[in-house]
Parts: C-alpha cells; sequence; structure tokens
C-alpha cells in the first residue's frame, strides 16, 4: 500500500480539538472525519450522547454546541473546536436533583427505553431555554424533528408543557 | 394465606408508580451495548451482499486483510460451525439451515458474507470496501405468489413453499351454502420492521484458560440465545455466558438470535481479544429481521340481519430469504388464520396457510405477530360487509362481539377466551370518537372523514397452554427467584430482560404487594444467564407480567412464608397469625420490621436452632393457564382528496389486561403501540422493487410515525381479572398494534368509499387514494 493510498492518510491524520463541554475545558485527539457524536462518546466517554441513524434524521444524537440544538452526528468533531457544548450529562450533576425537563419526562411517562431521550432532552432544554409558555402544536411541530419508537410521543409532549411550567428559567438557574 | 396490605388497605399493586429506572437513563447514564464496549475489543464490519440472490464464486480477502487496522477478515470458509435452524415443531413445516455468513449463495440484500475485525468501525469499514466478492447473480424471487414456481432458493428443497397446510370446522361449507350472503376480498399487509432505535449489537469476550464465552448482547431472550450459540458453535451451556443491560427498544426483532451474533461469537472464540458489533441503520433496516408481509384471502358468511355464521381464510405468508430461527416461517401466517375468528361469534372457521420463501430479509416476530396482518384484513372485510348490507359498522359488530354471557367462549380455532369486556370497550371506544359526529360528512374545507372501530382480542401471557391454544410449539420454562437481605430489602431475579417495558418498577411492585412493603425496597436483578433462573422464550408474545409476574408473586408468598415462619419465633407467636403490613409483620401481640427479621435470620442462633433453614430465599415456577386481553380502538381520518394525504385527528383506545399493574405503564404501551399501528397502517414501508432490492435504506425512506402525525389518544381501562391466572394478570404490549392498522384502514376506506375507492391493504399509500379522474 502506498503513501498516497487514503488509508494510509487517514491513519496518519490526527487532529486536537480544544472546547468546553458542560462548563469544563475538554481536549480530543480525533481523525478529521470524527463525528462530534463519535468524538464525545469515544474521546471523552459521554456516552450518554446516543447514535441512531448517523444520518440527521432520528435527532438522538442532539446536543447543545453555542446554545443551539446540533445533530452531532452531521457535525464533524474538529468543526466544533473552540465551541461551547452541553450534553445530557450537563442536565443535572450526579447526585444532584433531576433538571425540571428530566423530572418532568419521569413524571410523564416520556421514555421507555430510553434510547432516543437523551437528545430530546437536549432539543427540548434549548426550546424551552428560548421559548415560554409553549402549547401543544408547538411542541408537537419540535418534537417532531425526533424519532422515538416506544411512547408514541403523548408522554413526551405532556412532558414538555409540564416543564415549561415548572423550569424556572431566571438567570443563574441550573444549565440555564 | 398471608394478608397482604398496607395501613389504609392498599397494595403497591395498581399504582401509578414513576420508573425506577428513568433516572440513569435521563442523566445519560444508560448502558447501552455501545456504551461499554470491552477493553482492547476489535470491532466487526461485515460485507454484506449487494443482491437479492446470487451464487458466491469467490471471495478475496488480501487487500482488506492487509489494510491499517486491520486484524483479521473472515468468511463462511473460515468459522466451521452448526448453521441455525428454527426450533418449531408443527408437523409439515420445512427447516432451511442459516449459517452465520452465507458461503455457497446469498439470498437477500443484506445477507453477510464476510467480517472484518478491526481496531475501530471505521477502519472496519473503510476494509470492508477492500473486500473482492464475485458474484454470479441469479433470478430474484420477489413476488411470493410467483415464489411457488420459480427455482427454490435452496436446492436442497425442492420448493420454495416451505409449509402447506388447511384446517375446516365440519359445518363450514354447509354455512357457506345457507348463508344469506357472502362477502370476501384480498387484503395485504406490507413489509415492515421493528426498527429499534438501538439497533442490533453484542460484544463477545472468551477466555482460553476457563473455555468460558461471555456474549453481552441487546437480546429479548438471553437463555435462547446462549441455547443458540451453543448449539452452532458446539459448546456446553454452561461455558456459554450471555449478559444483557439496556436495551433500546425489541419489539420482537431482538427474540432470534441473529447470524451475525453467531459469526462475533465464532469470532471472539478464535481471537484473543474480545469482538464488539454494533450495526448500523442501514444494516438495521435491510439485514435485521423483517416484520408482517401478509396476504390474505377472507370469505364471510352471514344471515339477513347480519349474523356471522362463518369465516374463511387463505392466508400465504411472505418468509424471506429462511424460515428464521426461535420463530419460523410460520410466525406470521399461522398465528394470523388462529386468530382468525377474533372478537367476535363466528361458529364456523376454514383456513389454508402457506408460507414460502422469497429473497428478502427473513421474518421474525413483530409486535402483534400474525394477528396484526389477520386482524386488519378481518376488520376491513367486517366494514365492507356493512356497507354492502347498508348497515352501522359499530352497530354490525355489537351484534356479533362475544358477550358477556357467552364467557368462557371457545372458538372454532381452539381458542378460550377466559374473560372480557368485549362489548364493554366497544360503546366506550365509540364514544370517546364521538362516531355519532363522523357520519356527518365531509370537513369544510372538503377533506374526506371517516371512522374506524377495531375491536381485538390480545392472545397474551403465553406459556405453553396459551401457545397450544394457537397450536404453536411452545415449551416455555419460566422460574424466578427472590431473596431478602439482612437489610430487609429484597431482591427479585427474573431471565427476562426489559427493552422499555419498565419491569424494574412493575415487577417490583407485584414482590411488594405480597409483602406490603414499599416498592423502593425491591431491586429486580435480570440479564445474566450464570446468574438469572431459566427463561426459554424470554420477553416476547406479551407474557412477562402474566409469566414472570405470576412467577414472583408465588415465589415472594413462599419468602413470606419464611418470614412469618422467624417472626412467629421473634414474637412468640403462631406464624399462621403474622401478617405484612408497611413493612412490618405484624401479629396482636407485637410487630416486627422485615430487617430485624432479616437479620435475625441471619444472625441469631435461636432462629438457627429453632428452624431447620432460615435461608430466606425463595423460588417458583410458572406455566399459567392461557389468558385473552380485549379492548378497543376507534379512530377518525381526514383524507384530502387532491393529494391523499390522511391525518388521523382524533383517537381512543379502550384496554382491558386484566389486574393492571402500573396504569402509568400500561398508558405508555398502549399509545406506542398505536403510534406503530399508525405507521404500519399509513407510513411504514420496508418493501422490495421487483429487482429484489430494498426500498428502505435509511430513515429517510422508512417513515416511522413523529409527533406531528399523531392525534392525543384517549385511554380508558377496563378490568375484567383474568379467573386462571395468578393475580388475575394479562398481558398487554401488543394489544394496540394489532388493532390500530385496521381502525385507521376502516376509517380511511369510508372515507373514500364515496369516492369509489376501496382500501385493501396497507400501508396506504396516498396516491391510491386520490379519485380517479372523471
Amino acid at each position: 500500500m502506498s503513501p498516497e493510498d487514503p488509508l494510509v492518510r487517514r491513519a496518519a491524520d490526527a487532529i486536537t480539538v480544544a472546547l468546553t463541554v458542560n462548563d469544563r475545558p475538554a481536549r480530543m485527539i480525533v481523525e478529521s472525519r470524527t463525528s462530534l457524536a463519535d468524538a464525545l462518546r469515544d474521546e471523552l466517554g459521554l456516552t450518554g450522547t446516543h447514535v441512531a441513524c448517523e444520518q440527521g434524521i432520528c435527532g438522538a444524537c442532539t446536543v447543545e454546541v453555542d446554545g443551539e440544538a446540533v445533530r452531532a452526528c452531521l457535525l464533524l468533531a474538529v468543526q466544533a473546536d473552540g465551541a461551547e457544548v452541553r450534553t445530557v450529562e450537563g442536565l443535572a450533576a450526579p447526585g444532584e436533583p433531576l433538571h425540571p425537563i428530566q423530572q418532568a419526562f419521569t413524571d410523564q411517562h416520556a421514555l421507555q427505553c430510553g434510547f432516543c431521550t437523551p437528545g430530546l432532552l437536549m432539543t427540548v432544554h434549548h426550546l424551552l431555554t428560548e421559548r415560554h409558555g409553549v402549547d401543544e402544536a408547538e411542541v408537537r411541530t419540535v418534537v417532531s424533528g425526533h424519532l422515538c419508537r416506544c411512547t408514541g410521543y403523548q408522554g413526551i409532549v405532556d412532558a414538555v408543557l409540564q416543564a415549561d411550567r415548572a423550569w424556572d428559567r431566571t438567570p443563574g438557574d441550573r444549565a440555564g | 394465606m398471608i394478608v397482604v396490605r398496607d395501613a389504609d388497605g392498599n397494595s403497591s399493586l395498581g399504582a401509578r408508580l414513576p420508573r425506577f429506572e428513568d433516572g440513569r437513563l435521563l442523566r445519560g447514564r444508560g448502558r447501552f451495548i455501545a456504551d461499554d464496549p470491552p477493553a482492547r475489543c476489535l470491532h466487526v464490519a461485515f460485507v454484506r451482499s449487494p443482491h437479492p440472490h446470487a451464487l458466491i464464486e469467490d471471495v478475496d480477502v488480501t487487500r482488506a486483510g492487509s489494510a491499517p487496522g486491520v486484524v483479521s477478515v473472515l468468511t463462511a470458509a473460515d468459522r466451521p460451525h452448526v448453521p441455525l435452524v428454527d426450533a418449531v415443531a408443527v408437523p409439515g413445516l420445512v427447516k432451511t439451515p442459516q449459517p452465520a455468513l452465507a458461503g455457497e449463495r446469498v439470498r437477500f440484500v443484506g445477507e453477510a458474507v464476510a467480517m472484518v475485525l478491526a481496531e475501530s468501525r471505521a477502519r472496519a469499514e473503510d476494509a470492508a470496501e477492500l473486500v473482492e466478492v464475485r458474484y454470479a447473480a441469479l433470478a430474484p424471487v420477489v413476488d411470493p405468489e410467483a415464489a411457488l414456481l420459480l427455482p427454490p432458493l435452496d436446492p436442497a428443497l425442492g420448493s420454495n413453499e416451505v409449509y402447506r397446510g388447511r384446517r375446516d370446522t365440519p359445518g363450514l361449507e354447509a354455512a357457506f351454502a345457507e348463508a344469506d350472503h357472502v362477502v370476501s376480498g384480498t387484503f395485504s399487509t406490507g413489509r415492515l420492521t421493528a426498527a429499534p432505535m438501538e439497533g442490533r449489537a453484542c460484544a463477545a469476550t472468551f477466555d482460553p484458560v476457563t473455555g468460558l464465552l461471555t456474549v453481552r448482547c441487546s437480546t429479548q431472550s438471553p437463555h435462547l440465545l446462549q441455547r443458540k450459540i451453543a448449539t452452532c458453535l458446539g459448546m456446553d451451556l454452561t461455558a456459554v455466558r450471555v449478559l444483557v443491560d439496556d436495551v433500546g427498544g425489541g419489539f420482537g426483532q431482538k427474540i432470534p438470535a441473529s447470524p451475525e451474533e453467531i459469526a462475533v461469537a465464532l469470532a471472539a472464540r478464535a481471537a484473543d481479544r474480545p469482538v464488539l458489533w454494533v450495526e448500523d441503520r442501514r444494516e438495521n433496516l435491510v439485514a435485521a429481521p423483517h416484520g408482517k408481509e401478509q396476504h390474505v384471502e377472507l370469505a364471510l358468511a352471514l344471515d339477513a340481519d347480519g349474523t356471522f355464521r362463518a369465516l374463511r381464510c387463505d392466508v400465504l405468508g411472505d418468509a424471506g430469504a429462511y424460515s428464521f430461527n426461535s420463530a419460523s416461517a410460520l410466525i406470521e401466517a399461522y398465528l394470523a388464520a388462529g386468530l382468525l375468528p377474533g372478537a367476535y361469534r363466528i361458529p364456523e372457521t376454514g383456513w389454508r396457510v402457506r408460507s414460502v420463501l422469497t429473497t428478502k430479509a427473513p421474518i421474525a416476530p413483530y409486535r402483534g405477530v400474525g394477528w396484526t396482518s389477520g386482524h386488519t384484513a378481518r376488520e376491513l372485510l367486517i366494514d365492507r360487509a356493512a356497507r354492502l348490507l347498508g348497515r352501522d359498522p359499530v352497530d354490525l359488530r355489537r351484534q356479533n362481539l362475544v358477550r358477556p354471557g357467552d364467557l368462557p367462549y371457545t372458538t372454532p380455532t381452539g381458542m378460550t377466551y377466559d374473560s372480557g369486556s368485549h362489548l364493554a370497550t366497544l360503546e366506550r371506544a365509540a364514544k370517546l370518537v364521538d362516531a355519532a359526529d363522523v357520519v356527518a360528512g365531509p370537513t369544510a374545507d372538503g377533506r374526506c372523514r371517516g371512522f374506524g372501530i377495531s375491536p381485538y382480542v390480545e392472545p397474551s401471557g403465553w406459556g405453553s397452554a396459551g401457545a397450544a391454544e394457537s397450536s404453536w410449539s411452545f415449551a416455555s420454562h419460566d422460574s424466578v427467584r427472590v431473596e431478602m437481605a439482612a437489610s430487609g430489602a429484597v431482591t427479585a431475579v427474573v431471565g427476562t430482560p426489559s427493552q422499555g417495558q419498565g419491569h424494574t418498577t412493575t415487577l417490583a411492585q407485584l414482590v411488594a404487594s405480597v409483602l406490603a412493603c414499599d416498592p423502593r425496597r425491591v431491586r429486580v436483578v435480570t440479564g445474566d444467564t450464570a446468574g438469572t433462573p431459566l427463561s426459554t422464550a424470554g420477553t416476547r408474545a406479551s407474557r412477562v407480567a402474566t409469566v414472570i409476574g405470576g412467577a414472583l408473586l408465588q415465589a415472594t408468598e413462599r419468602l413470606a412464608a419464611k418470614l412469618a415462619l422467624v417472626a412467629g419465633h421473634l414474637l412468640g407467636v403462631d406464624p399462621a397469625e403474622i401478617s405484612f403490613r408497611d413493612g412490618r409483620a405484624v401479629a396482636a401481640s407485637g410487630s416486627i420490621g422485615l430487617a430485624e427479621i432479616a437479620t435475625a435470620a441471619v444472625a441469631d442462633p435461636s432462629v438457627r436452632a429453632a428452624l431447620p433453614e432460615p435461608d430466606l430465599t425463595a423460588t417458583a415456577f410458572y406455566d399459567p393457564p392461557a389468558t385473552y386481553s380485549n379492548g378497543c380502538v376507534a379512530v377518525v381520518v381526514e383524507v384530502d382528496p387532491g393529494t391523499g394525504r390522511v391525518d388521523v385527528v382524533d383517537a381512543a383506545v379502550v384496554e382491558d389486561c386484566g389486574t393492571v399493574i402500573n396504569p402509568m405503564v400500561v398508558d405508555g404501551q398502549t399509545l406506542g403501540a398505536f403510534a406503530q399501528g399508525v405507521g404500519a397502517a399509513l407510513y411504514e414501508d420496508a418493501g422490495y422493487g421487483a429487482d429484489g432490492s430494498p426500498r428502505a435504506t435509511s430513515f429517510a425512506d422508512y417513515l416511522l410515525p413523529t409527533a406531528r402525525c399523531l392525534p392525543r389518544v384517549a385511554l380508558e381501562h377496563l378490568e375484567s381479572p383474568a379467573p386462571h391466572t395468578r393475580g388475575g394478570i394479562k398481558g398487554m404490549g401488543e394489544s394496540a398494534m394489532i388493532a390500530t392498522p385496521g381502525a385507521v384502514a376502516c376509517a380511511v376506506a369510508a372515507a373514500v368509499a364515496p369516492l369509489g375507492v376501496t382500501v385493501t391493504h396497507i400501508p396506504i399509500r396516498p396516491d391510491e387514494l386520490v379519485a380517479p379522474e372523471e
């Protein structure tokens, strides 16, 4: 195999990415082709971000990047250099109570197998950070960017409506 | 008998208790297969056939084997093993052995031909592109009717037909001859796929010193997988240990052992490193087993007054490329025929069942196995009959449903409905969606409205008796263990993993109901064949609440009896006087906490002196009698006659699964199955083109329903406890998936009937609903 072979070039390809993840500085060494989702999982051990289609359709891998809800399977890790990233692990630290969105999800039975849940939580976190007083139609539109095979979405919709009422989004509130 | 109530006279049974498993999953601390790869593991990428049908002339792995990061590339020739074969013992069913990797011939697009083991999945995928396979293409077999005439996929079989059966009641022909009306039709259900959000995945580790092969797998049936791996690899059962942690959805697809799982086990046994396979979405859509695909011809004989006299079906099941292990090619067509009468009194039935092989992914269980297709066809036919006779579809059903006075009711196909609320659930569902209002006609903007109603029976809680009433061979064996630690905390150990059904909560509620303790004091443990009692069938067929729940009730009663012995000794009273309340053992003269009893059982020498065996462990085996859930789904749809777009605008599910353990979980199962049912009726299509290539290879093609496709569903529960199962529990996980496609299809059919359009299959495509040009 010659040095020009793309496979050989890829093997030599290692890029350092420096970013902030869940309010802490982080560094990871990735190939240029590595997605942010894979990098978060494999390099930082943040396996709460799940990968279910790798084509940007299902939304399971959604994280917040600089305050926007982003499909981490469609963003290259190198594109997140210098970014502020929040993952599901950043909603409530271990030992702390659940975030009001997480609490609403359990209260309203908005998850079953739990595989798609972390991505949904991040989209809802982004939605409710921006919007107060959402109605069911708006929630259904936003949630329709995610695929859940277990719940039929009714519990998810109810959870978002509950979280909208319950989450005190005054400045300084956790993860707000 | 031990009294089991808390201070208020309530038990934990029936409580809308939030799930114990949620906190972990919500914090991103689930443990799905890809979340915890074994140290130093090799990653697998399979080389898959692009052809629906071809002979494999040569596989050259030279280039792939020397690619960066690649450790080895395996083909069928490398790891001899016993192929997978279904274990279903129905006379006349032909077996089709399936190797872990295809050797001489590929039979569907996506069948695995070689596997690359590399340092990362990306490296393995890079190298998989370098494996050179030379194929000699053969004609695809796509149409199941044509399959009967085409050369067999397996030359050893002689035919693509792997089953043909016939069963008529003696009065069938006379009933048709005497009937005032005969209504008939041909209906079909397309290919669906379960599409769990976590695809199939497993990690295998072999210890050459102990000879132990450990396989962590995303499976519904760890003991079944253990048995399949042991058989295929020629190992003793005890040398194979299967572990299951979180499973990201199953819906039946993860019941069978996958050929890929056998390949991973084979590779790990030969490697000195663990092997990890996590399939991607394309693999899951094309190579994981599919569901449904049946063609059903039906004829219904009625009296002039609308009374059903006889129902006959001819069911053709498209089994795909193999009669798949653990379920077989009969799983669809045979079960559809068995539930032919559904919730109706139909004195005479007749069925013909055929199952054929085609060059498509094999068919395996998917929620509502078999029953969805048969049920949908029957309900469409009943609506057709109602239109022909000028009858209201609710009223025609009301006239023919099983009535309270008929129970227990035995169908001509051999099922005995033990209890139920067939009429009551119909009435409630019809009322909840306001059927009368829908008949009024089209909407202001010219969309056609239609009402559909679909009363169902779900054969549930399968043990050997339930299976026998479906004429199915299913020698299930289910045991459980309950033990109390010195702290007073209880551990319930079961062999049936959860794929999101919430067993950690609901099974704890059952145990706690016997001990009258807080369900949070009960930890449910599962997912390790080395440590959990045997469940040969695993989690499927809406059976865990009934079978494992019933076993836990029995085991916990035995544990309670042991606790009463120790408590009686400590309190100085007859154990028969002990009851349990608020986590305490109570007698007239005093009470004692569970923790004190448990500590004394371990550490108090006087207990040991008085009781020969102070062990606080109890086991139980349970094989319940057959039991049947019932209920009714009703929907209203609006169809845009210009575009064929269908919106489900109103819906209700009224279900009756006997004793409800946790109504919140029942709601969740119902709503999830309802959504899958809408998907089956309107959106999901894993079909094949005429050239044998799969049409759905991503979620852009395989359309799962989203939150915007679904209305708010009204839910109600009626409770007709099963008279013969422990606790009166019936299963319910599949109900809404059995009945919803029929409800939606009937509603659409009703909406477009005035346009001269008929509905004969699901999924219903928009272009089929657009009225033909005048």
